[in-house]
């Protein structure tokens, strides 16, 4: 599962024209460490969505990588 | 292209499909009821004109009546907002209840369909187009259209400001700001109600159904890319 969401987290930051991850870790904070925008994070929303099924800002507000985890899984 | 539209059975919307089809485009047609033109068109377009009843009153089914059953995991390059409830009366006869059912189908089910179009073209990385069907009673004033008036109000707000919000991303919003067309929704005026609403244009007669459809054609695909944030009028010069 890991995998797969850096996977998407890349492919949000390569359409932005950013910096891709190489290293991933559950701390990550997606705004201040990974550098998404709010247009990027409905992206992301969309991406993992479409993955899981599942609306990971329908809620309240998800700040980091390991709170996504926790919530698909 | 993969167009979705609203009110596809009848008017100005089945003039819109079909200039889409003549071109070989994919038309996702939504209307509330099954009509034999429904049926001619399912006919005759097997492989491109694709269909499902919605009413937009509903506003809670949008994501999985529309967007998980019918469109599915299919790119849509653009999204027609034209089907519209016309519901004249003076002010001081304004019925909530009209009122209300009125902005569900103009407005607010339509802006929960932008919410899954946008999110449907960031999913599949399209520059896609939303064009909304407004109308020259949001800017030029008749009497008994305030509140239908006021629909095409918002959706031009709301238009605006996606095309703003979302530009980065290459999707444009626009709308076509129509005239007075002879179509359904206009039958209801007496004739000489019509022929004071056609004084006041330049051209001095009814909107063409086609040209509000090839204007609607043009905005959604690629030689429309640098128009976005617009209100397109189709109005014969109204003044």
């Amino acid at each position: 599962m890991d995998d797969k969401i850096l996977q998407i987290i890349n492919t949000v930051l390569t359409n932005r024209g950013k910096k891709t991850l190489e290293v991933f870790n559950r701390d990550l904070r997606l705004r201040d460490d990974i550098g998404f925008d709010s247009l990027d994070l409905a992206e992301l929303t969309v991406r993992i969505e479409a993955e899981y099924g599942i609306d990971i800002f329908e809620d309240g507000i998800v700040n980091t990588v390991g709170e996504i985890l926790k919530k698909i899984k | 292209m993969n167009v979705l539209i609203t009110g596809v059975s009848k008017g100005l919307g089945l003039t819109i499909a079909l200039t889409f089809l003549k071109d070989g485009h994919f038309v996702f047609g939504l209307s509330r009821s099954r009509t034999k033109t429904i049926d001619t068109l399912l006919e005759e377009y097997p492989n491109k004109f694709f269909w499902t009843s919605y009413d937009l009153q509903n506003y809670k089914m949008v994501k999985s009546k529309i967007f998980k059953e019918f469109i599915g995991n299919k790119p849509i390059h653009s999204f027609v907002n034209n089907a519209a409830i016309a519901y004249d009366d003076l002010i001081t006869n304004l019925s909530d209840e009209a009122l209300i059912s009125m902005y569900n189908v103009n407005v607010f089910t339509p802006m929960i369909i932008v919410k899954y179009v946008i999110r449907n073209m960031l999913l599949h990385g399209t520059h896609g187009s939303i064009i909304h069907i407004s109308s020259i009673s949001a800017h030029t004033g008749y009497k008994g259209l305030a509140m239908y008036a006021s629909t095409k109000g918002a959706l031009e707000a709301f238009s605006k400001n996606t095309a703003r919000e979302w530009g980065e991303k290459g999707i444009r919003s626009n709308c076509i700001v129509a005239g007075f067309m002879e179509t359904e929704m206009s039958s209801a005026l007496s004739n000489e109600q019509r022929y004071r609403i056609y004084q006041r244009t330049s051209l001095k007669k009814p909107v063409d159904v086609n040209s509000v459809a090839e204007t609607v054609k043009f905005i959604a695909n690629e030689n429309s890319n640098s128009i976005t944030g617009q209100n397109i009028f189709v109005d014969n010069g109204t003044i």
